[in-house]
């Protein structure tokens, strides 16, 4: 196809496509009373591993634990830090000390009411090495954790680490677990959360039941069973033939066709999750900035989204949660321009046909070879070679992401929405997430000062800039966000309660069964 | 002759032709980025008169790309049972040929490869060598050795016992020049066979890494990557999966005819 | 006797060389466990600090010691992702296995054996076309295809199978059996081509022999001479290459109890290799082949009792 039919056919797409906006879209469903009983089969995208919630890094068990665990602090719809299990919290004007109120008459699952013991338990636990916790790092300026009484916990700092509320706010690090049960965290789960863990069979499924002592008031279902299906086109025939109430994540292109079924509903959400096409900083070519802007001019990042999300998500230049205070609503994407990317190329001593980049696409991620794909295509327009390498997810893993030997590749992270997370993570050049090599003396100033500011509104100013820095210097190419989908039994009711503000976590405590 | 003009006979020879044919003077005719161009108004669009075969999940002709794919497939098995030849051929010449201790070892380690899940053999392949068409080759091949060594082994063995095997070794004439004039030639017919259906499974081994993300790499085209890709749309758009799938099954089929003729032709036991 | 003395020797030699080939390749695979469970979470102390916790800094030699004293003493350790016990989960997986290898073993023999023989019955004639055709669409397409098609027809269209997972049986037999039969048909397809095949072969230089003849000109009903006389002596060779196949049978599984979430030893297997948990890929790995060379060597040996031509190997 010549250039000219291709851009006519992205041009004819966009003219017909909507935006969803931000929030959750309501699923049509009658205001009727909920009713309590039943057990919801939940066909589950992907396997559930170790049940341990500290040693658990992925989506996939955090999705599931969500349930049984409950956490100190979490977040409201708009991300801000809100009480949980402790009634409420103090923070010292220095920043040094936090004074957690924890909410009397909480049962753990085997009975136990929790204390302040347990708070010290579970956050030592997780602070400590040899747990192998995913989160440890979050507890790293704890000086001491203190329980004057039953129901007070007293962490002190050693040094000001503004984020910590927030972080405890994800799942991982702030949930409380009965005192010495780590040893059998990883088989039988126990906490205070909506469900108490009944069984799991490798693979296969996950039983959960109705814990009825959870302090926000007993859940309406009576069960739930998490079956773990991960291809995707048997758990959407699953949902077919009504084997299954729900599943989550529908496969982008079968979205639309799901909606259109009056027999089954659709919840998408937005964001699940951004995306962004990474350059390697220490590889030749992606050292000269002129170079990463041309490649980021070569994208038209909406024909992309239509291409390979079909429409599921929206462009972004920033990686900010869309409506948290950090969101630099000031930047917009570079438009495509082919003749301007190759003029810069030339300008930078790579004329057409000079540059062969291989590009490392996870097949963990179908999409990301659908983008792949398309972006071979218009980078043979701008006269670079483009080779696509499919990964598996551990090669991926260990290629790009330990080893950070690579030319050109994507990721996704889910949305991380605490912004020195975000931020100092994958873009300072001593992050732990820094897997292009980037070494930006300007952002690693901004996200030190950031750490060490108290104040909120300024806080939020020091991370716009920062997006400022990534976008002039086009040190990734950040494309959009991701929809969250669900597909469900008209019978299933209460799900626009069941995503996690995080957008990434499933919470079943109010949805029910109607007859 | 007159053997092979039975009806599986002409009709595996006819469409072997016609594939082959398709498979060379293709990509002559058809220049390479009609396989990757993509029309996003018509994606997964049904077989019509301007894509008589329909449409992929981007927007690609699928006339295009099976047809292109039908020499990145094709080259990919004969180069791979080639491989397997290449390796195979000694190993269970020397093997049959000398019998006893050497036969015991070498067939020990035979046997060992051959309890092996070929896909954990492809996965290391890939992860270690990274994915490519090169690789695949090396996968498919290395794990259709055995195999090989095996039957080659049993047709050695045989053609050792033969009298004018006897007497040529009686006649002072060493082991390498035996194997060479007496071994090969005889053995020649059962590898000829062997090879043809090889082709076969390995079109179908191409199809089967495309389905783990190695083999052919897009958005090149090949049949085993086409099929791997239709799986998730088979409900809703069946052409994507018919017409590379049809492609593979006429292929196997013209083949594992054409080989059994052959056998009936080469292979004087075989009746 | 001698023979399977020896063969039983070659037995553990081959066992031994499986070990140390399995760890082997096992150890070449980049990336370890504590990167998988971690994920783009992972940071260089935290995964120094999992990898302690999960004892992956030992050297290599001291781990194939400890791997195949393990297995001796019949402490298989524990699988890294999953927090079980290896043998536990092996017992339970491979029943599941073998729950669909011998159903679709059932399949392709109750399809080919039929097929087969009525080929040979009518050699090169149009039947013979016919019947070679229709084991042949089995191998003409890769078995996930066959799979993807057997859920949307007989689970979403007709509706009469479970498009997924897998039931125990201890629970509920008829529902395991009905979890497994659409994978076992779909691999019982792929089975079929080269049994029919064979069973057309054997039959035909069967029904050549004298004793046929001799059959026949007793005034036999061509029935009881086809079945009785020529199958009965065609069946032990058919078995044998069904044997055989069993090999071919472990590589399918993986793929198409992934493609089924029947949870097996395929599927155990992938995912093991899927996270790089080695202890449990070890396991698996190991289990299978030898699980395939010890079916080599039951043909082997049947083969032996069956035909007593057959002395040397």
């Amino acid at each position: 196809m010549k250039r000219r039919d291709f851009l006519r056919s992205t041009t004819a797409l966009l003219s017909g496509s909507v935006l969803l906006g931000a929030g959750l879209a309501q699923p049509l469903q009658a205001q009727e009373t909920p009713v309590s009983g039943g057990t919801l089969i939940w066909g589950h995208s992907e396997t559930t591993q170790n049940l341990d919630m500290h040693q658990t890094g992925t989506a996939s068990s955090g999705r599931v634990l969500q349930n049984i665990h409950a956490s100190i602090v979490t977040v409201d719809d708009d991300l801000n830090v809100i009480p949980n299990l402790a009634e409420s919290y103090e923070v010292a004007e220095d920043g040094l000390t936090y004074t957690f109120n924890l909410r009397p008459g909480v049962v753990f699952h085997n009975g136990d009411t929790m204390t302040s013991a347990d708070v010290k338990y579970s956050f030592e636990r997780c602070k400590d090495p040899a747990t192998g916790a995913v989160n440890f790092e979050v507890f790293n300026n704890v000086a001491s954790i203190e329980t004057p009484d039953d129901l007070t916990v007293v962490i002190r700092m050693s040094a000001v680490n503004a984020p910590f509320l927030s972080r405890l706010a994800e799942n991982g690090a702030g949930v409380v677990m009965p005192v010495d049960s780590g040893p059998t965290q990883g088989t039988n789960p126990t906490g205070a959360g909506p469900f108490r863990f009944v069984s799991y069979e490798v693979g296969t499924v996950v039983k959960m039941a109705r814990h009825d002592a959870y302090w926000e008031g007993p859940s309406y279902l009576d069960a739930v069973e998490a079956r773990e299906i991960t291809e995707p086109t048997t758990r959407l025939t699953g949902l077919r033939t009504g084997e299954l109430h729900m599943i989550n994540d529908i496969p982008l292109d079968r979205v639309t066709e799901l909606q259109d079924d009056p027999d089954l509903q659709v919840i998408t959400w937005f964001p699940l999750n951004f995306d962004f096409v990474n350059m390697n900083h220490t590889f030749e070519p992606f050292k000269d900035k002129r170079v990463r802007m041309a490649f980021d001019m070569i994208i038209d990042k909406e024909a992309l989204m239509q291409g390979a999300l079909w429409g599921q998500g929206a462009t972004s230049p920033s990686p900010s949660y869309p409506t948290s205070a950090a969101y630099n609503a000031g930047l917009s994407q570079r438009p495509q321009d082919i003749e301007g990317a190759k003029a810069l190329l030339a300008e930078a001593g790579y004329p057409e046909g000079s540059l062969d980049i291989v590009f490392k696409a996870t097949t963990n991620y179908p999409y990301h070879i659908e983008t792949a794909q398309i972006l071979v295509e218009w980078f043979r327009m701008a006269g670079v070679n483009l080779t696509i390498e499919q990964l598996t997810w551990a090669d991926w893993l260990s290629q790009c992401w330990v080893d950070k030997d690579y030319q050109m590749t994507m990721m996704n992270f889910f949305t991380l929405w605490e912004s020195d997370f975000l931020y100092y993570s994958v873009w300072n050049s001593q992050g732990g997430f820094n897997y292009r090599n980037i070494s930006d003396p300007v952002i690693d100033e901004l996200t030190e000062k950031a750490r060490i500011t108290v104040d909120d509104a300024e806080r939020a100013e020091i991370y716009k800039s920062v997006q400022q820095q990534i976008w002039d210097e086009s040190h990734d190419i950040v494309l959009w966000f991701r929809n969250g989908t669900i597909g469900a039994q008209p019978k299933v009711m209460g799900l626009d309660t069941v995503v996690h503000p995080n957008g990434s976590n499933l919470n079943f405590h109010k949805v029910w069964l109607s007859a | 002759m007159r053997r092979f003009l039975t009806f599986k006979g002409v009709v595996g020879l006819t469409l072997l032709t016609l594939i082959a044919l398709v498979a060379i003077v293709g990509p002559l005719i058809v220049p390479p980025e009609a396989a990757t161009a993509m029309d996003m108004t018509a994606r997964r669009a049904p077989p019509s008169l301007r894509y008589w075969f329909g449409t992929d999940q981007l927007g690609r002709d699928l006339v295009a790309r099976v047809i292109l794919g039908a020499r990145t497939s094709l080259e990919i098995a004969v180069a791979a049972v080639a491989m397997s030849i290449v390796l195979g051929l000694p190993l269970g010449m020397i093997s049959g040929y000398f019998g006893g201790r050497t036969d015991n070892v070498l067939m020990r380690l035979v046997d060992t490869l051959l309890a092996f899940p070929a896909l954990l053999l492809a996965l290391t392949i890939s992860a270690v060598l990274g994915p490519n068409v090169q690789n695949t080759i090396i996968a498919i091949g290395i794990a259709f050795t055995p195999f090989l060594a095996r039957i080659i082994r049993g047709e050695a063995l045989r053609v050792a016992q033969m009298p004018y095997v006897e007497a040529a070794r009686a006649s002072g004439t060493t082991d390498a020049m035996i194997m060479l004039r007496h071994v090969l030639p005889n053995i020649m017919p059962a590898v000829i066979v062997q090879a043809t259906i090889s082709l076969a499974f390995a079109i179908l081994a191409e199809a089967g890494l495309s389905f783990l993300g190695l083999g052919t790499q897009p958005p090149a085209a090949s049949w085993g990557l086409m099929i791997q890709a239709s799986r998730d749309q088979l409900d809703i758009a069946p052409w994507t999966a018919l017409v590379p799938g049809l492609a593979v099954a006429l292929t196997v089929l013209a083949l594992n005819m054409f080989g059994d003729v052959l056998r009936d032709v080469l292979d004087p036991r075989a009746k | 006797m001698t023979y399977i003395l020896n063969r039983l020797l070659s037995v553990m030699l081959t066992l031994f060389l499986i070990t140390l080939v399995t760890f082997g390749v096992t150890n070449i695979l980049p990336g370890d466990v504590a990167m998988m469970i971690m994920g783009t979470q992972s940071n260089p102390e935290a995964l120094a600090g999992l990898r302690e916790s999960l004892g992956l800094n030992d050297p290599l030699a001291v781990q194939y010691g400890r791997w195949v004293g393990g297995m001796l003493t019949g402490d298989w350790g524990t699988s890294l992702i999953f927090k079980q016990p290896i043998a536990e989960l092996l017992i339970q997986k491979a029943a599941a296995s073998a729950v669909i290898v011998v159903m679709s073993m059932t399949i392709a023999l109750t399809l080919a054996v039929p097929l087969g023989v009525w080929a040979a019955v009518h050699r090169d004639r149009w039947q013979d076309g016919v019947s070679s055709t229709a084991a042949l669409m089995g191998v003409s397409l890769p078995d996930f295809f066959w799979g993807i098609v057997m859920i949307l027809v007989f689970a979403r269209g007709l509706g009469w199978f479970p498009s997924s997972g897998f039931v125990d049986p201890a629970e509920d037999l008829a529902g395991t059996l009905r979890h497994a039969f659409l994978p076992s048909l779909a691999l019982g397809l792929g089975l079929m081509a080269h049994l029919t095949r064979m069973t057309r072969s054997t039959m035909t230089g069967i029904l050549g022999q004298e004793f046929i003849r001799v059959a026949r000109a007793k005034g036999l009903s061509e029935r009881t001479v086809v079945w009785r006389y020529g199958l009965a002596n065609a069946i032990g060779p058919v078995i044998t290459i069904a044997g055989l196949q069993i090999g071919y049978l472990f590589g399918s599984i993986i793929v198409m109890e992934f493609l089924f979430s029947y949870t097996g030893m395929g599927w155990l297997t992938y995912q093991a290799l899927l996270n790089r948990d080695l202890p449990l890929i070890q396991a698996t790995v190991f289990v299978i082949a030898a699980v395939v060379m010890l079916t080599n060597l039951a043909v082997d040996l049947l083969y032996v009792l069956i035909d007593p031509r057959i002395r040397l190997g």
